[in-house]
């Protein structure tokens, strides 16, 4: 345990313990240590994104392993991709995509950026994430667990 | 060839060109007219390097030329430096007129009035009498309105402008003429000399008033606030060779004006005179730089960083006055040489930035900033020159427009402390509005280079803009390599101008001394090394750009669309233009600059909810013209109207008042009887 300060001694530390460190890394080696994402809601239901903003919460905090939320590509090494790709936001993501610089991850969350969940064959969708853009992490569930982003942010930083 | 004769001849070649250019046929005229002037300003420039470098004046007489008085030059070394700064505009600007008169403009007139007009201007500094200067002077100022005409069939604001233009001159012409006379009568004599021997022993009254109506004559001519309302009106709309010299040449006569009376003529006065010019050059200068930053149009903007530069001199002037009222015959000097090199500064840059708006202007037909944009890559030379231009005004270093301002900031941080409380209060402020003016000019020159060169063009015209010929180019490059070289070396102009200041201030001692490149201030703390700097900077810039090369290994780039969140379809209207980039500005200042904004919604009949169409009116016009001179012509124009029910066009009436006139007439003769 750290010594407590002076100053958070009334406080008490409600971030979940992390688990340990993650054994299959995803991603290239410059990213080690330190991610910038730029997040896209590519035609999501924001079910995601409550989890995503939960992820990076006081409670789960994802930012103390490295992954950290950037309010445009120009900054970002990835982007998180939310929602099956619907048919208005197919050109931007390409071009998030394109203004990211290299190296770069396309992170998919949730079962609708896999494989357009519920939404499959709607007039609006395009595809999945996968079928836009090269996706090279995803994270399953409708919407995912905090823990689950937090497990796959974590083999991207790899702390 | 004796030094006379070069000045004679000089005139005589200008006229020459005047006369050329309204006979020859249209294919040689301006090449034959411009070639006439360049003669002209040789041998003019070649006369006053010889009284610079000798600090003889020459003086020439003739009885015969002007009826009842005679003409006379004198061209001293203040007025010698005056006709190098002309010199130095009107060779560069006859040569971009060549270019620009293909576009137009070339009528006979302009053609023929224009060399009269250069002329006019190389002789004013040499007038050596009332009658004489006058003359000039007017010459001066009426070829100057006919050139400002000559657009006059394309524009009706040509006709306004000019207008305005036209009473102001008349006006200031009227009350410099008042002033002289007064001068001259209690000199019982029309020569300067004699005028300068005899002002001393004047009343101070009649000093101080004379000091004072001189001082609005010829401020009016320099545009200073607030009779500067004809600058904005007339520097855009007349041709851009002609607003070069107007403003780089003909603003600074209006400043040779003031030195020459207030120190050469009337001797220097009391505390209040100078503290009156201060407070003048300090609202210019902050007046004009406000508006350039919030202006739109071009020219515009830098007719409005005209009124500006003047207001730094000025405050140059006014301190140099100050501090020779209060007994510190250094830092009056040093004063003085920052106003005379401030002009001269100014000269070169904006000389320079009105002609590429010239170039601008051929290339695109447009000055509305709102309209241009990426012109730096469809012309680049036009583009980089500009920029080194905008880069001097804004006083950076290694440039011209940093030595100037560096030595109003010397004179005035060392005068802090004179011992006269009016001018230990004044100083202080005229720094605070130096510092403020100069953050300002940044704005506005930034916003002229970064909306219109940079960015994408944002209209079909800035679109197909191509690079203008080389004469015009070339004319642009001159005054950009002279801000280069007074940047680097003024230790080429500071004894030319150290004489200069010796001849309108005589008890002064010399204020700079140069150590081969470099400038020591006498008796003051103050050294200044442009080449050092100038060398220093380029050996720092090389070695990062090598060090770059070497330690960074970098992949080749990948060049992709700028980043506009993701927008399908990304226009130049989404870029900044020069009025949004000015909004802050604008905010900031909004109770100086008041700006007229209106917002026009109108909805979809069914419902409020939706609205068919918006139209936002954004206006910034001049506050002095809204507040001062429009009340003045509303007024005017109601008595004429009134004055229209005395004529309804009835004979009876007419012929009443006839019967009227001569019964009054009769009856006042009888009384008097």
């Amino acid at each position: 345990m750290p010594k407590m300060s002076l100053v958070n001694w009334r406080a008490r530390r409600v971030t979940e313990s992390p688990a340990a460190k993650p054994t299959s890394p995803n991603g290239p080696a410059e990213l080690v240590g330190s991610v910038q994402l730029r997040h896209v809601d590519a035609g999501s239901c924001n079910g995601c994104e409550l989890e995503i903003v939960s992820a990076f919460g006081p409670v789960y905090d994802a930012e103390r392993f490295g992954a950290r939320l950037v309010a445009s590509p120009r900054h970002a090494d990835a982007i998180l991709v939310t929602g099956p790709v619907t048919r208005n936001m197919a050109v931007p993501l390409l071009k998030t995509l394109e203004a990211t610089p290299e190296p770069r991850v396309v992170i998919a969350v949730g079962d609708c950026a896999r494989n357009c969940g519920v939404f499959r064959g709607g007039y609006g969708v395009v595809g999945a994430v996968g079928e836009v853009v090269p996706v090279d992490v995803s994270i399953p569930g409708c919407p995912p667990d905090p823990t689950a982003i937090i497990e796959a942010l974590r083999s991207v930083t790899r702390r | 060839m004796t030094d006379g004769t070069l000045i004679v001849a000089g005139a005589a070649l200008g006229l020459g060109a005047g006369v050329s250019g309204a006979a020859l046929p249209r294919r040689f005229r301006v090449t034959a007219a411009a070639t006439l002037v360049w003669g002209a300003c040789a041998l003019e420039a070649a006369a006053a390097v010889h009284v610079l470098a000798t600090g003889h004046p020459i003086v020439l007489r003739s009885a015969e030329l002007l009826p009842f008085t005679g003409v006379d030059l004198v061209l001293n070394p203040l007025g010698a430096l005056f006709v190098l700064l002309v010199a130095i505009v009107a060779v560069p600007a006859t040569l971009h007129g060549i270019g620009y008169a293909q576009h137009g403009s070339a009528t006979r007139s302009a053609t023929c009035v224009f060399p009269i007009f250069v002329t006019t201007l190389l002789l004013v500094p040499s007038a050596g009498s009332v009658a004489t200067f006058m003359v000039l002077w007017e010459l001066m100022a009426l070829t100057s309105l006919v050139l400002v005409l000559v657009d006059h069939g394309r524009s009706q604001a040509a006709q306004s402008a000019a207008a305005w233009y036209a009473v102001f001159t008349q006006g200031g012409a009227a009350l410099i003429l008042v002033g002289l006379l007064v001068l001259a009568a209690h000199a019982n004599g029309q020569s300067f000399a004699a005028i300068a021997h005899h002002a001393r022993h004047l009343a101070p009254a009649v000093r101080g008033l004379v000091f004072v109506v001189v001082l609005v004559g010829f401020g009016s001519k320099a545009g200073v606030v607030p009779f500067h309302v004809w600058l904005p009106k007339a520097h855009p709309e007349a041709p851009s060779p002609v607003s070069a010299l107007m403003s780089g040449a003909m603003v600074a006569l209006g400043v040779y004006g003031i030195v020459l009376v207030g120190d050469d003529l009337l001797g220097g006065g009391p505390v209040w005179w100078w503290l009156v010019v201060l407070g003048l050059g300090g609202a210019s200068a902050l007046f004009g730089s406000l508006h350039a930053a919030s202006s739109t149009d071009l020219k515009r903007l830098l007719a409005y960083s005209t009124t500006d530069n003047i207001g730094l001199a000025l405050l140059a002037l006014g301190a140099s006055g100050l501090f020779e009222a209060t007994r510190h015959p250094l830092l009056a000097s040093l004063g003085l040489v920052a106003a005379l090199v401030l002009v001269l500064n100014h000269a070169a840059f904006k000389g320079a930035l009105f002609l590429s708006a010239g170039s601008v202007q051929v290339a695109t037909g447009t000055r509305d900033l709102d309209q241009l944009g990426g012109l730096l890559r469809r012309m680049p030379q036009t583009g980089a020159l500009f920029l080194v231009a905008a880069a001097a005004i804004t006083a950076l270093p290694p440039l011209n427009g940093f030595i100037g301002e560096w030595l109003l900031f010397q004179a005035l941080l060392h005068g802090a402390a004179s011992g006269n409380t009016a001018s230990d209060i004044a100083v202080p402020l005229a720094v605070a509005a130096m510092a403020l003016t100069a953050g300002l000019t940044v704005v506005a020159f930034v916003k002229a280079v970064g909306i219109g060169f940079l960015g994408r063009p944002r209209s079909e015209a800035a679109d197909g803009a191509v690079e203008v010929p080389i004469t015009m180019r070339l004319a642009v490059g001159l005054l950009v390599g002279a801000c280069i070289v007074l940047g680097v070396i003024p230790t080429l102009v500071f004894p030319a101008v150290e004489r200069a200041v010796k001849t309108a201030l005589p008890g002064v001692g010399t204020a700079l001394l140069a150590h081969g490149v470099d400038v020591q201030l006498v008796g003051l703390r103050g050294v200044l090394a442009p080449a050092t700097l100038a060398g220093t900077m380029t050996v720092a810039v090389l070695v990062v750009l090598m060090l770059r090369r070497v330690l960074a290994h970098q992949p080749a780039p990948r060049v992709v669309e700028a980043w506009g969140c993701g927008r399908q379809l990304q226009t130049a209207r989404m870029q900044y233009t020069a009025t949004s980039f000015a909004e802050p500005v604008q905010r900031v200042f909004d109770d100086v600059l008041r700006p007229v904004q209106d917002l026009d919604v109108s909805h979809v009949a069914e419902s409020r909810y939706y609205i068919e169409a918006a139209t936002f009116h954004n206006a910034v016009d001049d506050g002095i013209e809204r507040g001062l001179y429009r009340p003045v012509i509303g007024a005017v124009r109601r008595w004429g109207q009134a004055a229209r029910a005395l004529q309804p066009g009835s004979v009876h009436r007419y012929l009443g008042y006839g019967l009227g006139a001569l019964v009054l007439m009769l009856a006042a003769l009888a009384m008097i009887a």
